[in-house]
């Protein structure tokens, strides 16, 4: 019952958006009511407009071309938003089937010693599919959430069978724009995370052996999914006691009891067992099995407590509500999702409005991912970096690297944007899905010392940023403009290239080259003094396709682009 | 199959390459004063973090008759076999015996001939453990206790009643760096990347990679000819701009600092002698190699003082603890007899005390294969300053309802993390006036004035 209110709520939001959309449009006709349409040109979009979409599209997909800016200009921020929700999703499961299948076929036979294509085929399908893909805001808000539900392909099992990950990876793409009790259920039974968080598998106490539900996932669910280790404020500050100490929002002993709910299941499927280890099936949820659910009462946080003589299914669903409903939700998930995309640093205040946007989209409803995400992005200290004094963020090596394929026309013979994420991997520590541990590939509160732990804030994605990697990744992009590297494609996959020409095309002129790399990379914030070396050192080049990729080579490594704000 | 790695090895190189020094950078190291100490007196912590929780209590097992048993019957699924523990000789443990998991019999050697010791039920406290304050809620206990996020951070902070993200590692690098500036590389080196630990308020952890010579420079940077030349130019001007914005200051310096540090690094690497020793391949042994080349070299540097941090991760056996240990606890054991082999041929054992950290030990009871968060836990101490072949701390008495059980078999930790840091900060270096710097709470447990020892770990 609860699902339709959410979808009648959301069709009937979709209906009063539109409605708005079509509104606006009629205003802006520049007739009175009644008038017949005039045909007034389009007013000019401003510098300014541009660099406005750029900033946007650094916040909210993995880079755009520099052509995609005046049609997103013309769109406006909530224009672009909107039809972004309605793109239709790009999957993963399609992808990795395919490359299975040709696998299978025996295409790759050739390079193949063991089952590397099964392992490359959840990578081969998510650079393809980022790169390719134009729901590209619902792709960046599911690489935000696999930031948050962490699970990682440094669990061997998790590698070796493809649609584990890929399976695991389209649960963000699918509730990205739907609601978050969803995602938060649907991670919950997911075996991906059943084998992860090792709750797979994971069966009822046997007190007479001294053997005891499995609490890690019961652990990680409240402190890293849901709801955090300390009680929160609306605006996300933490929450202390007369001593001055943070006030936890769980003990050991709720994390036993939430251990407890999260028993009994297995992999899903025809012939499914509990205790199932060899025949895995990661396309489909898990399965209850109610022999091996621990029995009776559990007591869950804020005083609910889960009756007696309820299935394993049902025991489920209310601990998900327990943690779903928890104040902290918002704030909590909402910060995070502030991080990923906009800013390292947002006030309080910023926190509240979208963490009030989680409690309630406006029509009642609890958890809208569409409400939050427009709230994320609409709001003013996301839109006008005057209105964030500690604004800014270091952006993610991997984001970088994806806005370099995506901005500079990545393309193959074939059309399949191959790559496997190895270099990236190790030079930067980070790739998608493969974080050294659940924490992540750096924690939101990272503080670097010195001035900004002095100042008090948080820079997350410094913590990937030592004498090693801040070195890489100048080096990566050399080998990418200056190498035969573009991607880590293997065998049998066609090589990606990029697309300069039209980049070259402006190398006679070293300001217009550079000012226009600036508007589409820095957008207006890189500072006169870098730009000023910038444009005579790419001057000093003669050569014209060499001076191209030293323009892009110092404007996409310089600290002015390394950190945006 | 190939792994990632054998992937990267057959894949053309991106051709990171170290560059040649130039007269700048020698110059910079000369202007920080890098005139080589007396050889004689150096030291070195080598801090390594097996990450999740390691589950000593199977690393660490009481071998006597009624010990065993109660420990069996604790433990159910995940016992050892008492046949299978690797007899410890340990000079201070009265009636009562210790075996080591089968799979560590390098380590078994190492304690047996006292070139290590082990230390027994290690962890984070803000007080004694006082059972009837635990049960009545009254006790301070360390935030977050149980949690990986809050533990492994008191670890490497020595700070149980907070979160910093400031380590004692990097709180001693604050006290000591000055009079120890290694020509302008940290005293504080990772092979862990960045880390709590070495964090300090100015001493930061300089990163190397376990491969080559450890850093990684800008392609072409410091290169006299043609393009090199201008790269060189043109980054030396590019990181001489002062920005305005608080990320990007920080990203310049890390970039100006990585570039500077690797030119004096690299050279000094250049030149660390080959070893007689042998490592294994894994990344651990590799690790320590690479460890025992910076000591090689640490004339060259002009260090007389260095911490280490390495990370071993994939602890938190919530699954299979048999196999996993299996797999995993040989490696930490051939990796600390290699290393502790090259420091003999470089004739610096005596200088350098390697030692454990983890988030904690784990539940004694089992979860049906694996075992969940616990509190106190068994740790290595190695080095030819390490009173070896004895156990410090107190080892608990296993029992159903012992006093030290909190729930689950999760024992209190008996020796606080305070007495087991100060011990190797004494011997590092830290004067005991400044030891309540490096760890702010040692006085709860501890009293620098006092002239004994913390735990007699260590001489000298």
């Amino acid at each position: 019952m609860s699902a339709m209110r959410h979808t009648l709520t959301r069709s009937l939001r979709q209906t009063l958006t539109l409605c708005a959309v079509t509104l606006l449009a009629a205003c802006g006709g520049g007739g009175g009511g009644d008038a017949p349409p005039t045909t007034t040109p389009p007013a000019p979009i401003t510098q300014a407009e541009i660099e406005a979409a750029s900033r946007l599209a650094a916040q909210a997909t993995f880079g755009m071309p520099f052509e995609a800016l005046e049609p997103m200009a013309r769109q406006g921020t909530e224009g672009w938003i909107v039809s972004q929700f309605n793109q239709p999703p790009t999957y993963h499961r399609p992808v990795i089937l395919d490359i299975v299948q040709r696998r299978d076929a025996g295409e790759f036979d050739a390079f193949e010693q063991d089952i590397e294509y099964l392992i490359f085929s959840r990578r081969l399908s998510w650079w393809h599919n980022t790169v390719t893909a134009n729901d590209q805001l619902r792709q960046r808000v599911a690489f935000a959430l696999s930031q948050i539900f962490v699970v990682s392909d440094n669990v061997d099992t998790l590698q070796v069978y493809p649609f584990a990950l890929g399976t695991y990876y389209d649960l963000m793409l699918e509730n990205a724009f739907g609601n978050f009790r969803d995602l938060l259920r649907d991670v919950a039974l997911s075996p991906a995370m059943g084998l992860y968080l090792s709750h797979l598998n994971n069966n009822r106490s046997d007190p007479a052996n001294n053997i005891f539900p499995d609490e890690n996932f019961a652990r990680e669910v409240m402190q890293l999914f849901s709801i955090g280790l300390f009680e929160l404020e609306p605006d996300g500050t933490v929450i202390t006691d007369i001593n001055g100490d943070p006030v936890p929002a769980y003990d050991n002993d709720d994390i036993r009891e939430f251990a407890k709910v999260f028993t009994g299941l297995s992999f899903g499927g025809d012939n499914a067992f509990f205790g199932n280890e060899i025949a895995p099936r990661f396309d489909i949820p898990m399965e209850m099995f109610e022999a091996n659910h621990e029995p009776g009462e559990k007591q869950l946080l804020n005083g609910a407590v889960i009756p007696a003589g309820l299935t394993g299914e049902q025991d489920i669903e209310l601990a998900i509500d327990n943690l779903f409903n928890h104040p902290n939700v918002g704030p909590f998930i909402g910060r995070q999702l502030i991080q990923r995309l906009v800013t390292s640093n947002p006030s309080p205040e910023y926190v509240q409005r979208v963490g009030s946007t989680f409690a309630d989209n406006g029509f009642g409803v609890r958890g809208d991912m569409r409400a939050v995400i427009r709230a994320v992005l609409l709001d003013p200290e996301a839109r006008d970096p005057s209105l964030a004094p500690n604004g800014g963020k270091l952006r993610e090596p991997v984001v970088r690297y994806e806005s370099i394929l995506r901005q500079f026309g990545a393309t193959s013979d074939d059309g399949f944007i191959a790559a496997l994420g190895y270099f990236i991997q190790e030079l930067t520590r980070q790739h998608p899905l493969s974080a050294p541990s659940v924490f992540n590939f750096y924690l939101p509160d990272h503080s670097p010392a010195g001035e900004i732990s002095d100042q008090g804030l948080v820079a997350p994605e410094f913590q990937i940023t030592d004498a090693n990697s801040v070195v890489n990744y100048p080096n990566f992009v050399d080998a990418i403009l200056f190498g035969d590297f573009v991607t880590d494609a293997p065998p049998g996959f066609d090589a990606v290239r990029l697309t300069l020409e039209p980049w070259e095309a402006l190398a006679d002129d070293p300001a217009a080259l550079v000012a226009r790399l600036e508007t589409l990379v820095t957008y207006g914030s890189m500072d006169a003094e870098t730009r000023a070396i910038i444009e005579a050192a790419v001057a000093e080049v003669q050569d014209p396709g060499i001076r191209t990729r030293a323009a892009l080579y110092w404007v996409l490594t310089v600290p002015a682009t390394a950190v945006r704000d | 199959m190939i792994t990632r790695r054998t992937f990267l090895s057959h894949s053309c190189s991106l051709g990171v390459a170290a560059s040649t020094v130039g007269t700048t950078l020698l110059s910079l190291g000369a202007a920080r004063n890098a005139a080589a100490q007396s050889a004689g007196d150096y030291r070195a912590l080598v801090c390594i973090l097996l990450a999740g929780g390691n589950d000593s209590y199977n690393m660490l097992v009481p071998s006597d008759a009624s010990q065993y048993g109660a420990y069996a019957g604790i433990r159910a699924d995940l016992a050892l076999p008492q046949a299978d523990l690797l007899p410890l000789s340990l000079s201070n443990t009265g009636t009562r015996s210790f075996g080591l998991h089968p799979g560590m019999s390098s380590l078994q050697q190492l304690v047996n001939t006292g070139d290590a010791a082990m230390v027994a039920n290690v962890g984070t406290l803000l007080e004694a453990f006082d059972p009837v304050a635990v049960e009545n809620g009254t006790a301070r206990l360390p935030v977050g206790l149980f949690s990986h996020a809050d533990q492994i951070n008191q670890w490497q902070t020595a700070i149980a009643d907070g979160r910093t993200s400031k380590g004692w590692g990097g709180r001693i690098g604050d006290l000591l760096q000055s009079s120890n500036l290694a020509n302008g590389v940290s005293m504080n080196i990772s092979l862990a990347g960045t880390n709590v630990f070495q964090s300090g308020d100015d001493a930061v952890g300089y990163a190397i990679e376990s491969t080559g010579n450890g850093a990684a420079n800008i392609n072409g940077y410091g290169d006299a000819a043609g393009f090199g030349e201008y790269r060189t130019r043109v980054w030396d001007e590019l990181l001489a701009v002062q920005q305005s914005q608080v990320f990007r200051r920080e990203f310049r310096k890390r970039l100006r600092d990585a570039i500077d540090t690797e030119g004096v690094f690299s050279e000094a690497m250049s030149q660390a002698p080959a070893l007689n020793t042998t490592f294994s391949p894994g990344p651990f042994s590799t690790a320590l190699n690479q460890i025992a080349r910076v000591i090689s070299v640490r004339d060259l540097l002009g260090a007389t003082r260095q911490t280490f941090f390495i990370t071993v991760g994939g602890w938190d056996h919530h699954d299979e603890v048999l196999d996993n240990q299996a797999g995993m606890l040989p490696a930490i054991a051939n990796g600390l007899a290699e290393f502790r082999n090259a420091l003999v041929e470089l004739g610096a054992f005596d200088n350098v005390t390697t030692f454990t950290i983890s988030d904690f030990g784990r539940t004694l009871t089992s979860n049906g294969r694996g075992s969940d968060h616990g509190w106190g836990g068994h740790h290595i101490a190695m080095g030819g300053a390490v009173n070896g072949g004895q156990l410090y701390g107190d080892y608990p008495i296993l029992a159903a309802n012992a006093p030290l059980d909190v729930g689950r078999g999760i024992y209190a930790p008996t020796t606080p993390t305070e007495a087991y840091f100060a011990e190797l900060a004494l011997w590092f270096g830290v004067s005991p006036g400044d030891l309540d710097v490096v760890l702010p709470n040692v006085r709860t447990f501890y009293s620098p004035e006092s002239g004994t020892p913390p735990l007699g770990l260590l001489t000298g």
